[in-house]
């Protein structure tokens, strides 16, 4: 019964920052490093499932674009 | 990429193929749950909620197993290549389908306790060291999370701001995915009284699955070993390998150095690969640095133009290049060094599916 309480806590915090990830990134950050993305807002929901899910990759390469640019892609 | 982002892109044949899938998934759920009950043993009756939980479940799985046909199916005949442009839905529906059998599996086990319920689903069964009774459920969210990072990540945006290997080797993870979904069925569902029916389903969808996969790796490896002997063969009598297909852009030129004065320009254009001297007949022009236009290169110092597939200026001017023969044998480019008399027509090669 803990595991299982603890796992979920892990995974309620885990999903929690990504949200704050994803509030980041598509106000801020994806403007900067995703050219087609600048000035189209409708899809941009779509993506917080994906950043919530997989934030610290997000963020690596958040990271790894405003460092090298087009290079890194 | 300079096309902004929307949040679906829908043509007619996306519209068409998403119908298609829709139909085919209600009609499936229609069946399972209003028609097939008609034929069951009237001794072992099944609550609605299970059949409802199963035909969900049955349904994610037989989605899955199609998802995962599709690419070798393409791979072994074009013909299947209009399944393959739209599998991105598929997919997402998929995740949705399961996720929906997950919250009857939710809602009709783990509902009628004061314990939550998604601490019941974990904390019920935690005997993970035998097979009998294994708690199969946790196969089961294994897959789930899975296919919901997946769906999440399918639009256009994930592919360009991962970059393809890391969007590539994520979404290779459906394989994990599904090897989940059948030790979940295995485990669980096939454990329980004898359905001959869906112990076949499983059975044929596993042998389906790996059967397409071995079958095109064989073809694509004889295809390999093939393209190989194809290479070393020309070698052999003298042929030069000229780079790879992608380092030349479109309309554009690869520039081979045969010699100290003899250059050659490899031109992709219209799907097609032609071969010329570099060298312009007027004054030695960098013809590879020229522009395609028509399927002529325009010399870029004076202007003079070529008919790449011949060599010669368009009428009625009169100039005169030489031209050399190539080869793509898969996506390699091979290059016959000797020049051809100038003004001597080569068919273009067509890049076709090596592209």
């Amino acid at each position: 019964m803990q595991t299982a309480e603890l796992l979920l806590e892990l995974g309620r915090w885990y999903l929690m920052a990504g949200g704050v990830v994803a509030a980041a990134f598509l106000v801020f950050g994806i403007d900067r490093v995703e050219p087609s993305a600048r000035g189209s807002y409708a899809f941009r929901p779509l993506l917080i499932p994906g950043i919530c899910l997989i934030w610290p990759l997000v963020l690596y390469r958040w990271f790894t674009l405003e460092k090298h640019g087009e290079d890194a892609r | 990429m300079s096309v902004q982002y929307t949040p679906v892109i829908w043509n007619r044949n996306k519209i068409f193929y998403d119908a298609v899938l829709l139909i085919a998934v209600v009609l499936y759920l229609y069946i399972y749950i209003r028609v097939a009950p008609g034929f069951e043993d009237v001794t072992k009756p099944i609550d609605g909620a299970i059949l409802r939980m199963r035909a969900f479940g049955s349904c994610a799985f037989l989605m899955l197993t199609v998802i995962l046909c599709i690419g070798p199916l393409a791979r072994l005949d074009r013909r299947f290549l209009p399944l393959l442009y739209n599998r991105r839905h598929f997919g997402v529906m998929t995740a949705g389908i399961a996720a929906v059998h997950a919250n009857y599996v939710l809602t009709w086990y783990y509902n009628f306790s004061p314990t939550d319920k998604y601490v019941a689903l974990l904390s019920s069964n935690t005997n993970y060291g035998q097979i009998l009774g294994f708690p199969f459920e946790t196969l089961g969210i294994v897959a789930l999370l899975i296919l919901f990072v997946l769906a999440a990540t399918s639009h256009d945006f994930w592919l360009s701001f991962l970059g393809a290997p890391i969007w590539k080797a994520l979404h290779m993870f459906i394989y994990a995915a599904y090897a989940c979904v059948v030790l979940h069925v295995a485990l669980g569902a096939l454990q329980g009284a004898g359905d001959p029916i869906f112990t076949s389903v499983v059975a044929a969808s596993v042998v389906l699955v790996s059967g397409l996969h071995f079958a095109t790796g064989r073809m694509e490896a004889r295809r390999d070993r093939g393209e190989e002997t194809a290479k070393a063969s020309l070698q052999e009598k003298g042929w030069l390998v000229a780079g790879e297909l992608d380092e030349i852009d479109d309309d554009c030129a690869k520039v081979v150095t045969l010699s100290d004065d003899e250059r050659v320009a490899i031109f992709k254009y219209d799907g097609k690969l032609s071969a010329i001297t570099n060298a312009c007949a007027h004054q030695n022009g960098p013809l590879g640095e020229g522009k395609v236009l028509w399927g002529c290169i325009t010399c870029p110092w004076h202007g003079y133009q070529y008919n790449l597939s011949d060599g010669r200026a368009p009428a009625p001017f009169t100039e005169k290049i030489s031209t050399y023969r190539l080869k793509l044998i898969g996506s390699t480019i091979l290059l016959d060094p000797n020049a051809l008399p100038p003004g001597t027509h080569v068919d273009p090669v067509e890049i076709g599916e090596a592209a």
